[in-house]
């Protein structure tokens, strides 16, 4: 339904911003506009429709149905009803009503083709629906090579053999055919011969098709002549040097000999020295230098061959040249262009480090600087000037120099960097809003500097100047990303999360993005206590999720009807890699944690708060084999050396985290989900025994869970361990560190070894339980001091002015989250308890009246409990206290008073410091009444575990 | 410098750098589907060395051979900050072009906020002219007006008299396009 990026009728366009609205989940304005529409155009139908869905995807299903059933009475026949019905009804997962609307549409339009196709698909959709079930297994792959292919090979030869091809589609399939039989020479054939003469639509074809098939044949000479040959077409594609010079040393390896009196290959010439391949790249030089459009291809493949032979051992027989003179060179030739670093960035390694400086200074004297009568520093003079220094700037990060530098260094840095900044926008005084500034990088390099002084100097005043650039370099180039990405990492390591909603929406990062970048979101938000930001952020990249199952097969029909064969199993490939995504498993779980940390026992029972969400305990829907990590890393730029730079390692080691807190958290999740399950409320009273086998193999389940929770819990403690420690920008660490050290954990695993227990005094009774029921009141002792020693790690100042500078404690927020967390756990396993304990206590009561005795003693148990219950309540009040208390601090913190003691900082500077320090302190005023407010519902449900 | 190639879904999680730009919209996944299924030969992605996305067009085949109407669309097309000024975005028109001649196409169009000063002027310099100017094309879903948009042309070969380009006198309502 996104992206409608024509319009077709007048309606389409009237239409549309409700579209956008549905698309950006704004359903309410959806339905307002619909109604609005409505009023003027009675008979637009699709309008209903569009409400219907707007009100389906706020929860009122009967209406939306009822809306639905009104306009498919009048069977249209409008593409945008129809289109929108199928939506609708998709969502409601009533797919067979798809089925009788386009039934109707065909009765009235039969010759509709697309009619047909559409019910066409809506039957297989309903056959779908019931297959779902039967997910696609290994076993198919075997099935259809043994039996699919080769039989579908033969058809097409048949058709091959009865001149029957004839349109480039069914060349392709017969191409696919045999490439996944693995037949490779007789693919190659197909595409060498008369029928590859009709692969011409896409660009290079038949090239690309041939050195596919070249290459798993190993044929190197075909390789090297055809990638020779596209290289002399276009001397500026990259994949065709690199299949050259691959194929040229494989050539050399081999050892291999042109035939004598024949041609050197099916492709024409082939090198197979090292001196041809230096000639040739020679050759691609002197030609770039009459091409009228400089190409940077031939000096980067120059400088590739000498990394290839040094490899090799070879070292400079073969006269290239010295690859810092050559680098040097291509600056000054491409230095102004703004990739010229990320193109250095791949060669540097061919500098010995020893001349790291010297390179530097040679590059900064060919730059036109020149000093001005304002500043000491020389400055660009124009454009391209600034582009050459500033790349030279990223090299000097990339090449270690500032790391190097101490302290006072890198602030005189930070100082001339920021000056060269501001100087810069005077370049940019006509850019539009949705461009960037010239001088952009150098206000992030800026940053990055003052970053390493705060995180490993321990320079407590360099992020607040991080943020004040930032949002400084915002004011001046509002659509620079980098900035916001930038901006929301250190707010979010601050643990102010309030800023970051603001600027990720100003990403307007959507769909796709729901699941690269929207851990930035989610990783920070619950966990410093934004829960309504929380359940938004989830529910974004849930609907991204679900309508993703939907909408792709949708498109492997299409991708078949067009005869784009290839895409097929790239498109299920793609369905498979978004519904394997990790992030997807997260929000998953995250999502129903916080439902019921928000709702169960609040507003619904958490009975039935675990049914509508269909939860099991002994359920399991996330691939934790297949798990694929869909995050975009490297989405923020940074330009570190390689040794501090995000390694395959740390997103191996990072998946690994992930996977192990996301475990614990999905067992945490099935664990509360099985207490309702134990009580005996929901079982028949009568059949006993039956019910007895149904709790018990509960109580199984639950055990077993927990065991796998320990077993969580220990290869968790063991990888943290390792102490690893990501690069800055690179994968934010999982909250597991903190879930261990502040005692949640202890606590949570505790509180489901209680409910076993309670389960064995349910089974045993209160006679002959003396034992059990010392076990319990001992957990419940326990409990009280871990809860305690977790609310002790919640207390301190969130945020300080000490000698003049602020100090925050962000930790204290997350510690406080996992508080409520633990105590909401702790108050669902109570009043499990108080389930099993309030029928012992009525029926003791009911024999104290019979026997009209006092000498009927009450069990220590129930003793216990209320001396528990007790605690835990006072323990909730005092918490709740100690977030009164933050409140009235965060309230009455006068960051106006602070002196800033950088007195070098600009008045413009201040101003910038004075908005973010705001900005952070109105943040965890949001934190705290958010995670206050939760906890005095939660003081209220205690109130009811008095038995 | 670059590698020029067929895009594919996996570029999806790696175009950031390209779409986390103002003007550069990220669409719903089917939309990119569609592309691919309907007309993958039109969706090319440009890699550098380093292995980083650059830039991509994406673009189809449409109107009716009939009425010499045949022509190659660009719906999209994007390059990164750090990969411009290297005339990446007048490579990709021009292969969206050979592919269009290929096709028998009499003309390729694209539709262009009357903003954009910077790509209108570069399409200008590709040979393009303003045909019409479509009226509040490009609507604002946050109560800003909407922006009018110029259906830029550049005749191709088969269109020998350049017939298809002669700019229309009047603009044209959205709902007027064929």
């Amino acid at each position: 339904m996104a992206a409608r990026g024509h319009v077709q009728d007048p309606n389409d366009r009237r239409l549309r911003p409700i579209y956008d609205y549905l698309d950006n989940g704004n359903n309410k304005m959806a339905i307002q506009q619909a109604d609005k529409l409505l009023k003027k155009h009675k008979d637009l139908h699709c309008a209903k429709v569009l409400k219907a869905i707007g009100l389906q995807r706020t929860g009122k299903q009967d209406e939306a149905y009822a809306l639905a059933q009104e306009v498919a009475a009048l069977e249209p026949t409008d593409d945008n009803s129809l289109q929108a019905l199928t939506i609708l009804y998709r969502e409601m997962h009533r797919p067979e009503l798809v089925t009788k609307l386009y039934e109707a549409a065909v009765k009235k339009v039969p010759n509709s083709e697309e009619y047909h196709s559409h019910l066409f698909m809506a039957y297989a959709r309903v056959g779908e629906y019931k297959k779902m079930q039967q997910s696609i297994s290994a076993q198919d792959e075997n099935l259809s090579k043994t039996m699919f292919l080769p039989l579908a090979e033969r058809m097409v030869e048949k058709m091959v053999k009865e001149d029957k091809i004839e349109a480039e589609a069914e060349v392709e399939l017969y191409y696919m055919i045999l490439e996944r039989l693995e037949k490779y020479q007789e693919a190659l054939d197909v595409v060498r011969g008369k029928l590859g003469e009709k692969l011409t639509s896409e660009l290079q074809s038949r090239e690309n098709k041939c050195m596919a098939m070249y290459k798993k044949l190993c044929r190197w000479p075909e390789c090297n002549a055809l990638s020779r040959r596209l290289l002399l077409k276009n001397s500026d594609d990259w994949q065709f040097y690199i299949t050259y010079f691959d194929s040229v040393f494989q050539l050399i390896d081999e050892s291999w000999a042109p035939p004598l009196e024949e041609e050197q290959s099916l492709e024409g010439e082939v090198h197979y020295s090292i001196e041809q391949a230096v000639k040739f790249i020679e050759e691609r030089i002197t030609e770039e230098s009459k091409s009228a459009r400089p190409l940077r291809g031939p000096y980067l493949a120059k400088l590739e061959l000498i990394r290839r032979l040094r490899c090799r051992g070879c070292n400079d027989e073969y006269k290239l040249g010295d690859p810092e003179e050559l680098m040097f060179q291509y600056f000054k030739k491409f230095g102004d262009k703004p990739c010229c670093f990320t193109d250095l960035k791949v060669f540097v390694d061919l500098l010995p480090s020893s001349q790291y400086t010297k390179f530097i200074s040679q590059l900064l004297e060919v730059i036109p600087l020149s000093a001005t009568a304002e500043s000491e520093v020389a400055l660009p003079a124009d454009i391209k000037a600034l582009q050459q220094h500033l790349c030279v700037v990223q090299l000097t990060r990339l090449l270690g120099i500032y790391h190097a530098m101490d302290k006072k260094e890198k602030l005189t840095a930070v100082r001339e960097l920021m000056l060269r900044y501001r100087h810069g926008l005077e370049f940019g005084k006509t850019c539009l809003k949705t461009e960037l500034q010239f001088s952009d990088y150098y206000c992030l390099l800026a940053v990055h500097l003052l970053l390493d002084l705060w995180l490993e100097e321990g320079e407590e005043t360099a992020v607040w100047q991080c943020l004040t650039f930032l949002e400084e370099g915002l004011s001046h180039s509002p659509s620079n990303a980098q900035f916001k990405l930038l901006l929301i990492r250190i707010y979010c390591r601050l643990g102010a999360f309030e800023p970051v909603a603001e600027l990720y929406s100003s990403l307007d990062a959507k769909h796709i993005q729901h699941d690269t970048i929207g851990y930035l979101l989610t990783r920070y938000a619950e966990s410093l206590g934004h829960y309504a930001a929380a359940s938004q952020s989830c529910n974004f990249a849930l609907r991204f999720f679900h309508s993703n199952q939907k909408d792709t097969s949708e498109y492997i029909i299409q991708a078949y009807k067009y005869g784009a064969f290839e895409k097929i199993p790239e498109f299920i490939a793609f369905r498979n890699r978004l519904n394997s995504s990790l992030h997807f498993a997260q929000v998953r779980t995250e999502r129903m944690l916080l439902d019921l940390l928000l709702e169960a026992n609040i507003s619904t029972s958490l009975e039935e708060s675990i049914k509508s969400m269909s939860l099991s305990p002994e359920e399991d829907d996330i691939p934790w084999k297949d798990l694929r990590d869909n995050r975009d890393l490297t989405v923020l730029f940074n330009w570190d050396p390689k040794d501090r730079d995000i390694s395959e390692e740390h997103r191996k080691l990072s998946l690994e985290e992930e996977t192990m807190w996301l475990r614990i958290r999905s067992l945490t999740l099935r664990l509360v989900s099985g207490l309702p399950t134990l009580s005996h409320t929901i079982q028949p009273k009568n059949s006993e025994e039956t019910a007895e086998n149904g709790v018990s193999s509960k109580i199984d389940t639950i055990r077993s869970l927990l065991q796998q929770l320990e077993a969580a819990v220990d290869s968790g403690k063991k990888f943290l361990e390792q102490k690893i420690q990501y690069p800055v920008l690179g994968p934010p660490p999982t909250r597991m560190a903190g879930f261990f050290s502040n005692g949640s954990c202890q606590c949570q695993t505790s509180l489901f070894y209680l409910v076993s227990d309670i389960y064995e005094l349910d089974t045993n009774g209160l006679e002959d339980s003396a034992e059990i029921q010392e076990r319990i009141g001992n957990s419940f002792k326990s409990l009280i001091e871990r809860l305690t020693d977790l609310f002790n790690k919640c207390k301190g100042d969130l945020i300080e002015v000490r000698d003049g500078t602020l100090k925050t404690q962000p930790n204290l927020l997350e510690n406080l989250v996992f508080f409520v967390e633990t105590i909401s756990i702790t108050l669902w396993v109570s009043s499990y308890c108080d389930s099993v304990l309030r029928p012992f206590k009525s029926n003791l009561q009911k024999k104290k009246k019979k026997k009209k005795e006092s000498s009927v003693a009450m069990p220590p148990v129930f003793t216990h409990f209320l001396d528990y219950v007790t605690e835990l309540q006072t323990l909730t009040s005092n918490v709740i206290d100690h977030i009164k208390g933050l409140e009235i601090i965060l309230t009455a913190l006068k960051l106006e008073e602070l002196s800033l003691k950088d007195t070098l900082l600009l008045q413009e500077e201040k101003k910038f410091t004075k908005t973010v320090q705001g900005k952070v302190q109105s943040s965890y005023h949001h934190s705290v009444q958010e995670i206050g407010e939760l906890l005095k519902k939660r003081l209220d449900t205690i109130k009811k575990l008095k038995i | 410098m670059t590698s020029l190639r067929a895009f594919t879904c996996d570029d999806l999680f790696r175009f950031n750098n390209i779409n986390l730009d103002p003007l550069t919209e990220t669409y719903g996944i089917p939309f990119y589907l569609q592309y691919l299924a309907h007309w993958p030969e039109y969706f090319i992605v440009a890699e550098a060395p380093g292995g980083e996305l650059m830039g991509y067009i994406m673009g189809k085949a449409e109107g009716s051979v009939a009425r010499e109407e045949w022509h190659g669309h660009v719906t999209a097309l994007s390059v990164a900050p750090e990969f411009r000024r290297l005339g990446l975005a007048a490579k990709l028109m021009e292969l969206l072009e050979e592919i269009s001649e290929k096709k028998g196409g009499f003309f390729v169009d694209l539709f262009v906020r009357v903003s954009n000063q910077v790509a209108v002027n570069m399409y200008k310099q590709l040979g393009y002219s303003v045909y019409r100017t479509v009226l509040e094309y490009y609507s604002a879903s946050n109560g800003e007006p909407d922006e009018d948009a110029y259906d830029m042309r550049k005749a191709l070969s088969r269109d020998m008299e350049k017939k298809s380009i002669i700019p229309l006198p009047h603009p044209v309502r959205p709902e007027d396009i064929e």
